[in-house]
């Protein structure tokens, strides 16, 4: 676990877009409690922005009615909030027990190498960002990506060479 | 009396109050069951896990006393090596990524993990790995440092801002051990009890900018006092030292748990009174507006009392019940009226439903049981015909009374802290502060409580009963102006006021609001 | 082997939109459902023996008699959609290829208990997965099974799907309900136990997906006919997730108490061409490992798992061949029990980082034999002394390895140069 705390400013002022003030209004019917609208509002942000800023958190945290500090805390908790922009590709891949067993390293050492980046950073062009994240639960099509969301399953080196050149 | 129920603490029975944790309840009495995270105050959160005792026949067996609540016939074991095995190892847990820098840490001394140490464990360091590596000197705004390496999650000070000021600026971010403290940016402690979290802090990772590295806490004397920022009288503990060739000095004030006052708190203005008792005094006496040493102006002082035609008593709302007293003697003696005009010192607006007062005076509720008249007309009208005006430490400026407007009346000011009144006086006899004198004070919610001298100077100053026995009056010392008043106010006539109980003795509706004729 | 229970729309194209379910008996025990007393339903799931399946086990029928009578409160169900035990992933499957199975699951739970509010929590990464499950809720809450009146009977029920972020914990469920409040997932002390005071301090029953899954089937054909699968004291059938370096990995429908070896070779089509069986994960990654001579008797139920000093955990079965490195692979779990520590309690925050440490010195060369010892005694150390149990399902399973494959530990204490310990 790296550390999370430090959040970044976007430099701009944050509130939801009509679709998502929507979906934020259409949720808090839904909870009895408005605090529970923390880890929704939060994925709407980073659906919004593809990432999660210091105006974010404090807009969402006074448009709930909520401490900034508990929005922070969640946002730093759970690792899929970005708490930086990632690349135009955010590619995860899974490095726990079966993906591991499987050869998920020599995914990883592939990429490293294509993309010229560890995981946890971000490529100068800003296409590609690479993260290795713990079980994705696709154990029995492992070892498996994650790219922006979508499932990429029994992956091998090949594979990804193939992939890679349709991402652009 | 309060229920009480009988468990057994390894084999032992023993008798306690029904309805608490083990932890509050076998402490009370004597049995100590080690815990971080938990804090009377706050409640359990029970995160630390250095309370776990094994309740025999219990289910689950092992429990965090903190959450468990103290039945009838439950047997507990504190003392098996099960249980001493476990306070060693969570006492590893809590240090593998502590710093070691007890030398420079303002919390050496009344730190838990050290005393936690001591007591618990004495294991050599088993850590051969890199520590975790957080961040130093943080400032989280009003006067609170935080060294997130110090800290041992235990969530005191988080739990403080959400539960008890309902501020929330803190929250512990990240999960594993990278967990840390913080702040969200742009949002430092702002709430009027902030420094209250360097109290709880268990550990040295919260310390007050204006006390850091300033003191070793083993130096510092800890005397029992009240606080007289305002009409609350908070119990304190008034931390002072005198260093070799130096003064008796107070370097902080930290609450002292009274549950009929301030609970376990006090607010971070009253705390920071403490440098008025340091700074800004009044040393130097003065008779007939020349520098004079204390006897020439105390006599000087009586001389012109004797001789006035008019005198006119003012007395500060912060003056003790004794010093009240005397006064009203004095005054009686010498036919001067007694005012206790000091409106000013009430700031409309400012207090809020817990503490903090609008009332910055720490004995009002004195004149009314003493009948000190405080309005401004007796004032204004006492004032016209007076030819000496002694003042007992009332800073009349906060009420709109300025030099000139005090006319052409004589000045006396006796009295502890500068101000225009001391200025403008002929005069001037410094005395001793609450800090450095004893009496009793009544507070808002009409609890009499006393407190006793906590700084001795050097030079000491005289305090001000004896200033008022040399300038006439008739009572010796505080012990002989409470007689005086148990026998003479009605109000006080059946308590104790030599005996009044540590925790302060809740007055009645009508004996605060008793008239003496 | 393999049976079709649960499983039994999964492979007809399209079974995840109503139109199609219908077609093959979705909701069809609703009519039969709102002709029970709620007490009976709840029988019925007691009488079938079926168990948590979110990998404690715990009889489902009885949790749901937990929850207070009479009470002026709300009662909510969590749906425990989290999965996200290393080698877990068969309610996945569920969500995506039947989740009108689910839903109509849900609404049996909730007539039973008396809940009108239920929320799926489903772990964050389940991004595509999470759009099926959405879309088959509003499809049935369009045809009137969800809503003010389910399936036109006097009965609000309202299904809400709440998402995870990334936090293996909230698999834990009272870190699940904390999540759901908008909090940190960081689970409660218990007592109060969920039944008594969960969501929103009110009485919560907290089911995972495949249990929830299970009871149209139960409802429309009796208790009996699902205890025909199974065991006596482990009925019916599990969504088995079989992984790792077997022939055929996947997920199998499988009724409880099949020999684990036969499973394996027969369902999964075996090891690798070539390679030997070095090991088995019974149940998830938290379940100590087994060597192929402890598997010999062994069967996938509860009872047996246990006797074998393992457990039957989530079902989520890893096969280990002859080329892992038992040491790489005990570091790739406490790295992800340490990743997902809630860092609430103290042993676990400060302790499985520093196991995580004292391994990845070891398998640098700079570890020695004593670090061995020393990481059997933090396990001892850690486990159950926090207020979940996380901690303990990273030392029951790096015990196992510990003991189990010192050797290999012990190698690679050997190539430490320098015998001297490491400052």
């Amino acid at each position: 676990m790296s550390n999370r705390a430090e959040l970044i400013e976007s430099g701009k002022p944050f509130a939801f877009d009509a679709e998502r003030d929507a979906e934020f209004e259409r949720l808090a019917k839904r909870y009895p409690n408005r605090d529970s609208l923390i880890l929704p509002s939060l994925w709407l942000i980073q659906d919004q922005q593809g990432w999660i800023s210091v105006e974010s958190i404090a807009y969402v945290a006074d448009r709930i009615g909520t401490f900034a500090s508990q929005v922070y805390e969640v946002a730093t908790f759970y690792t899929m909030y970005h708490l930086r922009p990632m690349g135009k590709y955010h590619i995860c891949v899974c490095r726990t027990l079966s993906c591991y067993l499987l050869g998920k390293q020599q995914i990883v050492d592939y990429l490293q190498q294509e993309l010229g980046i560890r995981p946890g950073q971000i490529s100068e062009d800003g296409r590609f960002s690479l993260e290795e994240v713990e079980c994705l639960g696709h154990c029995g099509s492992a070892p498996v990506v994650q790219i922006n969301g979508e499932f990429h399953e029994n992956m091998t080196v090949d594979k990804f060479k193939e992939l890679l050149s349709t991402l652009k | 009396m309060a229920d009480t129920i009988k468990l057994s603490v390894n084999g032992v029975e023993v008798e306690v109050q029904a309805g608490k944790n083990l932890v509050d309840a076998v402490a009370a009495v004597g049995i100590e069951i080690p815990h971080i995270c938990y804090h009377p105050a706050l409640g359990a959160d029970g995160n630390c896990r250095m309370c776990l005792v094994e309740i025999e026949d219990g289910r689950p067996p092992l429990v965090p006393a903190c959450k468990t609540r103290a039945v009838e016939g439950m047997k507990v074991r504190l003392d098996s090596e099960k249980i001493k095995k476990i306070q060693r190892d969570i006492m590893e847990f809590e240090l593998i990524n502590h710093p070691i820098d007890c030398p420079i840490c303002d919390q050496a001394g009344e730190c838990i993990l050290q005393d936690y140490y001591m007591k618990y464990d004495g294991a050599q360091s088993r850590m051969r790995v890199p520590q975790v590596v957080k961040g130093k000197k943080i400032d989280f705004g009003a006067g609170v440092v935080h060294d997130q390496e110090r800290c041992v999650l235990c969530a005191r000070c988080v739990r403080f801002t959400r539960l008890i000021t309902k501020t929330g600026e803190l929250g512990i971010v990240n999960r594993t051990d990278q967990a840390r403290v913080n702040i969200f940016p742009g949002r430092p402690l702002s709430n009027r009890y902030s420094l209250n979290v360097v109290d709880l802090c268990p550990v040295g990772a919260m310390t007050s900018s204006d006390f850091r590295f300033k003191q070793r806490a083993w130096f510092l004397t800890k005397s029992k006092g009240i606080c007289h920022g305002c009409s609350k009288g908070c119990n304190i503990f008034i931390d002072h030292n005198r260093e070799k060739y130096q003064d008796d000095i107070i370097y902080r004030y930290r609450p002292r748990h009274n549950e009929q006052v301030n609970g376990y708190f006090i607010c971070d203005a009253g705390r920071m009174t403490y440098k008025q008792e340091n700074e800004k005094r009044l040393r130097t006496p003065l008779a007939s507006g020349q520098q004079a040493d204390l006897e020439s102006a105390i006599n000087a002082l009586k001389r012109r009392l004797d001789q006035a035609a008019n005198p006119f008593f003012v007395v500060s709302p912060n003056c003790s019940l004794e010093q009240m007293h005397a006064i009203q003697q004095l005054a009686a003696q010498k036919k001067a009226t007694v005012s206790g005009f000091s409106e000013g010192y009430i700031q409309e607006g400012d207090g809020d439903d817990w503490l903090i007062q609008d009332d910055k005076a720490a004995n009002r509720a004195a004149f009314a049981v003493l009948g000190i008249d405080e309005t401004k007309e007796v004032f204004n009208s006492a004032l016209k015909g007076a030819d000496l005006v002694v003042n007992f430490g009332n800073d009349l400026s906060l009420s709109g009374v300025n030099n000139t407007s005090l006319g052409t009346a004589e000045m006396a000011f006796i009295g502890s802290y500068a101000n225009s009144c001391a200025d403008a006086a002929a005069y001037l006899v410094p005395v001793a502060s609450y800090s450095e004198d004893s009496g009793s004070i009544i507070n808002v919610d009409g609890v009499l409580q006393r407190y006793e001298t906590a700084v001795k100077k050097n030079v000491p100053f005289p305090n001000m009963l004896s200033v008022i026995r040399q300038l006439g009056g008739g009572l010796d010392d505080v012990q002989a102006a409470r007689t005086s008043l148990g026998n003479t106010v009605e109000a006080f006539k059946k308590l104790d006021l030599q005996n009044i109980p540590a925790q302060g003795l809740a007055l009645t509706a009508s004996e605060v609001g008793n008239v003496t004729a | 082997m393999e049976v079709k229970v649960l499983s039994a729309k999964f492979d007809i194209e399209g079974a995840n939109k109503l139109e199609i379910a219908k077609e093959h008996g979705a909701y069809a025990t609703l009519d039969k459902l709102f002709a029970m007393e709620p007490a009976a339903v709840t029988e019925v799931v007691k009488a079938s023996g079926l168990r948590g399946r979110g990998g404690a086990g715990f009889p489902t029928g009885l949790k749901w008699t937990f929850l207070p009578k009479g009470l002026d409160k709300p009662v909510y169900l969590a749906v425990n959609s989290d999965e996200s035990e290393p080698a877990t992933f068969k309610d996945r499957y569920i969500l995506v290829r039947d989740p009108h199975m689910l839903i109509e699951g849900i609404i049996i739970c909730c007539y039973a208990i008396n809940s009108h509010d239920a929320y799926i929590y489903i772990r964050g990464e389940y991004t595509s997965q999470v759009k099926v499950l959405q879309a088959a809720i509003d499809e049935a809450y369009a045809a009137g099974y969800l809503g003010e009146k389910v399936a036109g009977h006097d009965f609000r029920i309202d299904v809400t799907v709440h998402r995870g972020a990334g936090a293996y914990i909230c698999g834990e469920e009272t870190a699940l309900l904390e999540s759901i409040e908008g909090k940190k997932g960081q689970p409660r002390s218990k007592p109060p136990f969920p039944a008594i005071e969960g969501l929103y301090g009110c009485p919560t029953i907290i089911n995972n997906v495949q249990s929830i899954a299970s009871l149209p089937f139960i409802l429309a054909n009796g208790a009996d006919a699902y205890k025909a699968f199974g065991t006596e004291k482990s009925p019916g059938t599990h969504l088995f997730g079989i992984s790792g370096l077997v022939q055929k990995p996947g997920m199998y429908e499988l009724p409880l108490g099949l020999p684990v070896l036969e499973v394996i070779d027969k369902v999964a089509g075996g090891v690798r061409e070539g390679r030997k069986l070095k090991g088995i994960i019974p149940g998830g990654s938290s379940t100590p490992v087994l060597t192929p001579e402890e598997a010999q008797d062994a069967t996938l139920d509860y009872e047996s798992l246990a006797a074998h000093k393992t457990m039957f955990g989530s079902g989520g079965i890893v096969v280990l061949d002859d080329t892992v490195d038992m040491v790489k692979l005990a570091e790739n779990l406490v790295h992800f029990y340490y990743h997902e520590s809630c860092g609430q309690c103290t042993p676990c925050r400060e302790g499985l980082g520093w196991m995580l440490k004292i391994l990845e010195q070891l398998i640098a060369g700079k570890g020695k034999v004593a670090d061995i010892d020393l990481l059997l005694e933090l396990c001892d150390n850690i486990e159950m002394k926090t207020v979940c149990v996380l901690s303990a399902a990273c030392t029951m399973s790096l015990r196992s390895y510990l003991i189990k494959f010192r050797s290999e530990f012990e190698a690679y204490a050997a190539k430490n140069a320098s015998a001297e310990p490491v400052m």
